[in-house]
């Protein structure tokens, strides 16, 4: 017997490799956005600290921006904030 | 008000209602329905100096929660007597201004006065009570609070 496709429709799904389930800061799950965005993705991205803490990026600026500059620290582990370059 | 704040204190809501900590206890009735103004119980743990004794904490919630400190004191007619506690409900505790953390919580909050209350050994008012009390803001987060570390004493 021959099978002969004549369509198919691929369909992927992504995920974030992250070492735990939701944000610290807005405690919505990061396969989600923050709650200020719509749509999770590249839009509402999450980032790293050196700490090997992670955010929405959202969340995690809106933190550092009501910091003093010389004392922003990371929310779970309060050593001094530096975002992780890869 | 922000998405970040309300997603966030409905999320606690449940949780706290659901699965509160040890000595806590919270009728979310008592909140209001924009959620910035909640009443929690909190009840003296056994074997401590204030086993059996019931106190409300208020917690006072702006737009820009989680990134700013809840506002919270003692409210109602018992205020726990207490070196870091105020007798007009105002509690001097580092997490609640300068050591605060989006990553802290109400639950977290809790916990930590329940902990403070329980590692006290001698019920006193801080020694500058009446002076405090009698020149102090309404809000305790406009006191500039001198934080020391007592854990060791």
């Amino acid at each position: 017997m021959k099978v002969t496709i004549q369509k198919w429709i691929g369909v992927a799904s992504w995920k974030w490799q992250v070492n735990d389930d939701n944000c610290g800061i807005c405690r919505m799950p990061f396969d989600s956005c923050c709650p200020e965005c719509k749509l999770p993705g590249d839009d509402c991205t999450i980032v790293w600290g050196e700490c090997s803490h992670c955010f929405h990026v959202h969340c995690i600026l809106k933190w550092l921006q009501s910091q003093n500059y010389q004392d922003q620290t990371c929310p779970m582990c309060r050593q001094s904030w530096k975002f992780k370059t890869h | 008000m922000s998405n970040t704040m309300e997603k966030r204190l409905q999320k606690e809501l449940m949780k706290l209602v659901s699965e509160p900590p040890a000595g806590v206890t919270f009728d979310s009735e008592s909140a209001d329905s924009k959620l910035t103004l909640w009443k929690v119980k909190v009840v003296g743990a056994k074997d401590t100096l204030y086993d059996g004794e019931s106190f409300i904490l208020q917690f006072k919630f702006t737009p820009k929660y989680p990134f700013e400190s809840p506002q919270v004191i003692f409210i109602g007619p018992n205020i726990p007597v207490h070196p870091h506690i105020y007798s007009n409900g105002h509690i001097c505790l580092s997490i609640l201004t300068d050591d605060w953390s989006p990553a802290l919580s109400v639950q977290a909050v809790c916990l930590s006065i329940v902990s403070m209350l329980s590692s006290c050994k001698k019920k006193v008012r801080p020694p500058d009570n009446v002076v405090y009390v009698s020149t102090c803001s309404k809000n305790p987060k406009k006191t500039n609070w001198y934080y020391h570390d007592d854990s060791q004493s």
